[in-house]
């Protein structure tokens, strides 16, 4: 009953690719997203989510990850989000006062 | 779902869950157990909780004027707290407020990182952090691996990953069996083959834990590691850096009083705000009380806790009163308008401790978690038996024997070796004087690294599972005789005086026990389908060890 190896991946490199895309990217689109969401709600409670709920999120990321047809393509797809969730973040930092 | 997927998720099932199969098992066996900590305390103390236990039954103003006289508490802030439903509480005493000035000297002095230790509620004995370690705090702290931090919170760090791919073990779990869920659920065939049989064990009771085991993986990993992989981020980001902000936010913070310097004129009574607040809310438990700047013009006193699990199942409550004049400055009820964030974390805690339906729901609980740890043994015996094939080569099958043999002896050991930890801190450990800690360390660990190397090396799991049961029945029979021979505790007599605590625990230990000795006696010790056959004959010599 071992899963069929013809549907996993062979290669070392194709397999390291999907697994940090789902714990180390997963990991970023996730905290990035609740951040991004926290300027727009009730930040304690968006943030608090995120301190549970956020596993969950990050979990799924890991599934898709492991799924995807490509692995540098999933790694590419999270980049870009973290990236936009990340400029809305940005966006919204206090300016320092001086 | 398509072929490709199907295989895929099974794989990455079946990877993340032997990954942390032990270390998972442990989890579960220890954090079953843990349900029990207060009332396992209680029977290894002889101090049951139905003699009085709760701080807020405790004579503040005699114990206040007691610390000052033994201590000497003006200017400084005490707190207590009463996380467990036990005898004793904490006692924490700060550095006195004055002593800043000369900070070097303060810091190093007499109570320069202030004063922690225990208190009995009841009699007002102290204790200190060795003489209050106890059984029931080792296998709770085992249970997110405390005993391991050996770099920072490298312990905690583990459990918090392994509670991690457990989650994501029960989400692949579920996904790769969803188109069987219900067809399969009535299935099981004891007598088709053994990898038939631990298939249809492992999904079965996988399917009826599932929200029980979901719940747990999420839960756990939000306590044990939820700030400290998510708060990072949440401090640099969203406040900016500071660390302050954000945890006033998530009201960690306890709240800040200065110190005026002007002792108190008037008299004060802590009992008669206590009593205030009992009468404000009947139902309020209350875990906390702290005394902000004893004896100061500016002395307050925070009461927190949370309400009866019968009048509100989840909130967080805490009120404040100025001293001088007896005014309250804060209250949060817990009864009204809880917060999203105090609803949220008071759920989680109350579904992940138990502490919401008394000793029934303990014990169902309890059953869960054993039944958790079936499902993790299954699944391991699955994985050895779909691998234990004639195309796989000779040194992987030997590997993956070797490996579940050893899986097997120190996942089952357990039951043995807390059998065995339970007798003797009744029989070995009675002097107050003796390091607790290192006691119940050496006789845990070492009788668990003893029986998992036997156990190993008689290299069969049929032997391993059969006397595991047997010798933990038999030393768990032993338990309740050990408390009724060493603290005259026996099961009539708690059952009697109303220590249901102590009864429980002793009860417990015996059911547990008959149900161990009467399955193991029906085990069969030479199972034909023992991994590769040329293992597979134990020697004689060392089931007679065992036996």
């Amino acid at each position: 009953m071992p899963a069929n190896k013809k549907h996993l991946t062979p290669t070392f490199i194709h397999r390291f690719s999907r697994i940090t895309a789902g714990f180390v990217g997963g990991y970023f689109v996730t905290v990035s997203f609740f951040l991004a969401l926290s300027f727009y709600f009730d930040k304690a409670s968006v943030l608090f989510t995120l301190v549970f709920g956020g596993f969950l999120l990050w979990v799924a990321l890991m599934i898709i990850a492991f799924i995807a047809k490509s692995g540098w393509k999933i790694w590419g797809i999270y980049l870009l989000l973290t990236l936009c969730f990340s400029a809305i973040v940005y966006l919204n930092q206090p300016t320092p006062t001086i | 779902m398509s072929n490709r997927i199907y295989n895929i998720l099974f794989h990455t099932h079946t990877i993340s869950g032997i990954i942390i199969s032990l270390a998972l098992y442990v989890i579960f066996f220890a954090g079953s157990f843990s349900f029990f900590r207060d009332e396992i305390i209680s029977w290894e103390r002889s101090e049951s909780i139905s003699e009085g236990w709760a701080l807020q039954e405790m004579d503040f103003d005699v114990v206040l004027d007691t610390l000052q006289a033994r201590k000497g508490i003006a200017k400084t802030d005490v707190a207590f707290n009463q996380h467990y439903d036990e005898q004793r509480t904490s006692v924490s005493i700060s550095v006195p407020k004055d002593a800043e000035v000369n900070e070097d000297k303060g810091r190093r002095g007499r109570g320069g990182r202030g004063n922690f230790f225990y208190m009995n509620t009841q009699d007002l004995k102290t204790y200190d952090y060795q003489e209050s370690y106890s059984f029931g705090e080792f296998l709770y702290r085992l249970h997110f691996f405390a005993q391991l931090n050996f770099f920072g919170r490298s312990g905690y760090l583990l459990a918090g990953i392994i509670a991690f791919f457990f989650l994501f073990a029960v989400v692949t779990g579920v996904i790769v069996h969803w188109n069987k869920i219900i067809s399969n659920f009535y299935i099981f065939r004891p007598n088709n083959s053994i990898k038939n049989l631990w298939t249809d064990a492992h999904t079965a009771l996988g399917i009826i834990g599932l929200p029980y085991q979901f719940m747990f993986a999420l839960t756990g990993v939000y306590i044990i590691i939820g700030l400290t992989i998510m708060s990072p981020a949440i401090i640099s980001y969203a406040y900016n850096g500071s660390q302050e902000e954000a945890y006033d936010d998530f009201g960690f913070n306890p709240p800040k009083f200065e110190f005026v310097g002007r002792p108190l004129d008037n008299e004060f009574s802590v009992n008669d705000l206590l009593d205030r607040t009992e009468e404000k809310w009947p139902e309020f438990h209350v875990h906390n009380a702290s005394i902000f700047n004893y004896g100061d013009e500016n002395m307050h006193v925070q009461f927190t806790g949370k309400s009866d699990f019968n009048k509100k199942f989840a909130s967080a409550g805490t009120i404040t009163y100025r001293v001088k004049d007896g005014e309250i400055v804060a209250e949060k009820s817990p009864f009204q308008d809880v917060s999203y964030l105090d609803g949220a974390r008071s759920v989680i805690l109350r579904l992940h401790f138990g502490d919401f339906g008394g000793a029934g729901l303990k014990l169902i609980y309890f059953s869960l978690g054993l039944l958790t740890c079936f499902v993790i043994i299954s699944g391991v015996m699955i994985w050895l038996v779909a691998r234990d094939k004639k195309h796989v080569s000779p040194v992987k099958r030997k590997f993956n024997a070797w490996l579940v043999w050893f899986y097997l002896a120190g996942c089952l050991s357990m039951f043995p070796v807390t059998a065995f930890t339970f007798v003797m801190i009744k029989i070995g450990l009675q002097d107050p004087g003796d390091d607790r800690s290192a006691f119940i360390f050496q006789t845990f660990f070492w009788s668990w690294l003893a029986l998992t190397l036997l156990f190993t090396f008689i290299r069969s799991n049929a032997i391993t599972n059969k006397f595991t049961l047997i010798l933990g029945g038999i030393i768990g029979l032993a338990v309740p005789v050990a408390n009724g021979i060493v603290s005259g505790n026996w099961l009539w007599v708690t059952l009697r005086n109303g220590q249901m605590d102590i009864f429980l625990i002793d009860a417990l230990w015996l059911v547990i026990s008959i149900s161990a000795i009467l399955i193991g006696s029906k085990m069969k010790a030479n199972n034909a389908e023992e991994e590769p056959a040329n293992h597979a004959i134990p020697s004689r010599k060392s089931v007679a060890t065992v036996d």
